[in-house]
């Protein structure tokens, strides 16, 4: 049989690749070279999600728990088990976690199903921390949630900085991109306390210590001014509260940058020159499962905006997403802060549109997302679940404790086993949907086989959920919930499965006058104005950081790599990246704790030993693994949670998960 | 030589698709790419087409294949395996000689050593091969410099030389002669044997001005890679650039690695799968008790390299092992295709600067 042409559903650059289906089995997997912004090139993961789909452990029928075990039932069962449990409770005691691999019809419709009928705003995704947090700063900065400028415009930027992470992990094809810009003769710079492969591949690469890039990017800032580097005309023309921010710039100290940082004034100078001197720059920093801080986003935007760099076509500041459909789960309403397109839960005028064209009531309280409902009090009783990615895991007792569980998922997974009911549902190229890349890139994934008998897409189990709960959705295809969102979300006005059916995608805003998609929406009018991002005093103080404490001289970090992705509950079913990760797994089977050369000969340990890492409260053993990529002072664990991150980084630090910024400090002992 | 004209084409491919299962270049409408595929629908073949992304490997060889099938039965202890059929006549038409030479690389690996790969034989058995001359290189080509176009020479059952209108066409073995002679196609005259060798010179010398993308001093760097004197400095520059996704052995046209994997199915049997592999993968050269020949990244990629200009393909072969196709140098991400590889191991020779 034939190669199909569709989207790759790993990470959030939403590569273009060429399915080869053998009967009923996706049987390989190529890249595709016409496409926009992938051009042929895939990477790793994406050049096995044929073994991925391949893949046995699928949920093939509805279960419902009994006793120890699952018993198999049919839907009508299911679903009677949900309803007759659901319909006693109030909307304050259900929690919903979406998955941001599912498409965004799967996404608005789990979002209208939690906010019109479970009548709860506590919804959310996994993996969510920074993307929620990037948004608030970009709309608060320019108006505008997500990625400012273009990955197909990056090759002409003359100017790149990369921030945190590794984006040849995260997403190596928009690294790639990064990359050939930089053979291409684009000054590349990376600021991240770890040698990442991007770093290697920059030009200059700035290791603060961690925890302080937010410092060093308000000393770049402070080092413009300085250097009289400011177009005072610019900031006039286009920016509302310029004077604030450079009077309180002011009180920024380079002397305790380069302190708190590590970073000489010489090199943030010689950075900020080359930021002002370049006709176009772009930032990437990424954002999903590990991100930057709230106060670290800000700075940048700040940073980028006072080097007259926002609203200029080939410029800006670019949030990367960490997971397919990341950016979509929230353009579709997925968050207890937006509803759908980005309105405010605080406008009142959203919530009466959306009770309009949901024609029905809906409760205005303030949710929370999930995390924060396991980890605060006892109110939540039911907990409905997408595809879980194991992160949740953490609050496994209290999880035990509710009274409903309800998963729906394509394959087996370790969090399912707690579930009370299961609902399959189909994996991604069993039905048709549409996916939202970091680049605001709407892409039609069409269905190429058919999911294992009797298995319904998730769209029809919530509208059967939907319809015994006494909701008449009436959907009868997904393209009829993109129409829906179409008229709800004003970024899809114009998007039809008809249009994107003939396109590699359309970036949004996709409406009336862009009806081919938009590339920068910020420089096509002339009257928008930005603000520099407010970081309140507390999130700006040098003393507010954890001092590195006699007791726990290291900051111990957690970072991912190529094949440890997302704990792995997705590789783990794939033959050649399993192989990949088990290589060095077995190395280190109890884990493994990077230290730097300096570090290890200091202390006198050898590749291997095993040492006790001890916090405040917990403690851990792990083998040692030397490593030239980190700073003395510093330690860091990849981040894998089944295998790699036990009990200790569960009950410690949920933080630690959310952005690389955040660190733990703790003290090395050998173990004798 | 004979004359197949423009019109007996159609002709020609249905009365192969009598017999075999029909590959081919076709367009992918949206995208504009060029893939080669099976072509359920005849009329999709377009022999004027690019050379296509992927190469046929894929056809013999499959990214991922299912070569056994057991059932253990506990209560007698005894297993049961089941026989599959992978015998399949396939005709692949609209070759391009790269690609074909590629295939006899494969075929050296698969067949011409001690232990001939059944499966690969069960695929390569039935086999018809049509050859198409490039009378204009694309972008990123360079067979020029690895001996392996713009046509082909052997290996194929017909060869087609487009000229303008129609082709001249060339038999290459029993099989396709017989098809000649049931088409009832005219003969061509000597001079026709000229106009081929004219419309290759010309295709030779337009590479200058079409083939920009890539250059490949392959001879050069096979020599130095051969005698072993390469900097590490130089490895470790490419290296750093390489993502180890294994693009690169993905798409070339003789790379032949694989892996095997047993996975259990839901039926309670299990399947034996041969899935490609990558040498750019740490796990390819892991061995037991924590032992690893090549650990570093930059030592898989010299690796790869050894084995396509020098010990494994070249000297085992008597031909590089890269074709000259162009492929890595376009799905690289880190642009470190076999091109700019050997670009970085000339410069070491030449003492010239830059990267």
């Amino acid at each position: 049989m034939p190669y199909f042409r569709g989207v790759c559903n790993f990470c959030g650059t939403g590569c273009g690749h060429l399915l080869r289906v053998e009967g009923n089995r996706v049987r390989g997997v190529y890249p595709l070279s016409g496409h926009p912004l992938s051009r042929g090139r895939l990477c790793v993961r994406g050049w096995h999600i044929h073994e991925l789909l391949q893949t046995e452990d699928r949920i093939s029928q509805p279960l419902i728990k009994d006793g120890s075990s699952f018993k198999p039932v049919s839907y009508e069962e299911a679903l009677d088990y949900v309803v007759e449990r659901v319909k006693k409770l109030p909307g304050r005691q259900v929690a919903v976690l979406g998955s941001p691999r599912a498409s965004n019809e799967e996404n608005y419709l789990l979002g209208k199903f939690a906010r019109a009928i479970l009548k709860t705003n506590n919804l959310s995704l996994s993996s969510d921390a920074g993307q929620e947090e990037s948004a608030r700063v970009l709309l608060e900065g320019c108006g505008w949630p997500a990625m400012t400028g273009t990955l197909a415009e990056l090759r002409q930027a003359d100017f790149i900085l990369v921030v945190g992470g590794d984006l040849t992990k995260q997403n190596p094809i928009i690294a790639s991109e990064i990359h050939h810009a930089h053979r291409a003769g684009t000054f590349l710079a990376t600021i991240s306390p770890r040698k990442t492969q991007m770093a290697r591949l920059s030009q200059l690469h700035l290791r603060p210590k961690p925890g302080t890039i937010f410092y060093l990017l308000q000393g770049l800032a402070r080092v413009l001014v300085e250097e009289k580097a400011i177009d005072d005309d610019y900031l006039s023309t286009f920016t509302v509260n310029s004077q604030t921010f450079l009077e309180e710039l002011k009180q920024v100290e380079i002397e305790k940058i380069v302190e708190a940082t590590g970073i000489s004034r010489e090199q943030m100078t010689g950075l900020a020159r080359k930021l002002k001197e370049s006709n176009s720059a772009c930032a990437f920093y990424p954002t999903g499962v590990q991100s930057l801080d709230r106060r670290t986003m800000a700075a940048l935007f700040n940073l980028f905006l006072l080097a007259g760099k926002i609203g200029r076509r080939g410029s800006g500041v670019n949030p990367v997403t960490g997971i397919s459909n990341l950016l979509g789960s929230y353009d579709m309403g997925l968050s207890p802060v937006f509803l759908p397109g980005y309105a405010s839960v605080e406008d009142e005028l959203a919530w009466e549109r959306l009770e309009n064209f949901w024609q029905t009531k809906l409760d205005r309280w303030s949710g929370k997302n999930v995390d924060t409902c396991l980890s605060e009090g006892e109110d939540i009783k039911a907990l409905f679940v997408v595809d879980h990615d194991e992160e949740i895991i953490r609050h496994v007792n209290r999880i035990r404790q509710l009274d409903l569980i309800v998963y729906f998922g394509a394959y087996e997974n370790p969090f399912a086993s707690l579930a009370h009911v299961i609902f399959p549902r189909t994996s991604y190229v069993e039905e048709e949907g549409t996916y939202t890349n970091s680049e605001r890139r709407v892409q039609l994934v069409l269905k190429r086989i058919e999911p294992p008998a009797g298995v319904r897409p998730l769209w029809k189990t919530l509208t059967n959920l939907a319809q015994a709960l006494g909701h008449d959705w009436n959907y009868h295809s997904v393209e009829n919930i993109m129409s829906e969102i179409s008229q709800l979300v004003p970024y899809y006005r114009s998007l039809t499965y008809e249009k994107l059916k003939a396109r590699l995608g359309l970036k949004w805003p996709n409406d009336d006058l862009h009806p081919e998609g938009t590339d920068c929406l910020l420089v096509e009018e002339a009257s928008r104005r930005f603000r520099f991002v407010q970081v309140n005093g507390q999130e700006k103080k040098l003393a507010g950081e954890p001092e590195v404490q006699k007791d726990f001289p290291f900051k111990l970090v957690v970072g991912r790599s190529n094949y440890f992705w997302h704990q792995n509950s997705v590789m783990k079913r794939t033959f050649i990246p399993k192989r990949e990760y088990n290589a060095l797994l077995l190395l280190y089977p109890r884990g493994f704790v990077e230290i730097s050369k300096e570090d290890a000969s200091r202390l006198g340990l050898r590749e291997k030993q095993v040492v006790r890492i001890v916090a405040e409260s917990a403690e851990v053993r792990l083998a040692a693994r030397i490593s030239g990529d980190i700073l003395p002072g510093m330690l860091y664990i990849p981040y894998f949670i089944d295998e790699m991150i036990p009990e200790f980084l569960h009950r410690q630090v949920a933080d630690l998960e959310k952005n690389e910024e955040f660190f733990l400090p703790v003290r090395l002992e050998k173990v004798v | 030589m004979y004359w197949l004209t423009k019109e007996q084409l159609p002709l020609l491919v249905q009365k192969l698709a009598e017999e075999y299962k029909i590959f081919g270049p076709r367009h992918d409408r949206v995208s504009g790419e060029v893939i080669f595929d099976h072509l359920p629908d005849l009329s999709e073949l377009d022999l004027q087409a690019a050379i296509p992304y992927n190469p046929p490997k894929f056809i013999l060889f499959p990214h991922y294949e299912e070569i056994l099938k057991y059932r253990y039965q506990p209560e007698t202890k005894k297993v049961r395996i089941e026989q599959l059929n992978l015998l399949e006549p396939k005709a692949l038409i609209g070759l391009r000689s790269c690609d074909l030479t590629g295939l006899l690389c494969l075929d050296r690996f698969f067949l011409d050593q001690e232990y001939v790969d059944e499966f690969y034989l069960a695929h390569r058995k039935k086999l018809f091969i049509v050859s198409n001359t490039c009378i204009r290189p694309f972008p990123q080509c360079f067979c020029v410099c690895t001996d392996s176009g713009p046509a082909a020479r052997e290996g194929f059952d017909l060869d087609l030389t487009f000229t303008g209108r129609d082709y001249l066409v060339e038999a290459g073995s029993k099989k396709g002669q017989a098809l000649v002679e049931e088409l009832n196609l005219v003969e061509a005259d000597p001079e026709s044997l000229n106009l081929r060798k004219q419309i290759i010179d010309d295709s030779v010398s337009s590479f200058d001005r079409f083939a920009l993308e890539n250059k490949a001093w392959i001879s050069r760097a096979t020599n130095r890679l051969t005698t072993g004197f390469i900097k590490p400095e130089v490895w470790e520059y490419i290296g750093n650039q390489c993502f180890e996704c294994g693009a690169c052995s993905f798409v070339c046209p003789t790379c032949s690695c694989f892996n095997i994997e047993d996975a259990n199915l839901a039926s309670g049997e299990t399947s034996r799968l041969r899935t490609w592999d990558s040498c750019s993968f740490e796990g390819y050269t892991k061995m037991a008790g924590d032992h690893n020949p090549r650990k570093p990244v930059e030592d898989r990629r010299n690796k790869r390299f050894f084995c396509k200009l020098s010990y494994s393909q070249s000297k085992k072969y008597l031909r590089p092992g890269c074709v000259g196709c162009g492929r890595c140098a376009r799905v690289c991400p880190g642009d470190i295709g076999l091109p700019n590889v050997v670009t970085y191991i000339r410069r070491e020779i030449t003492g010239e600067s830059g990267e």
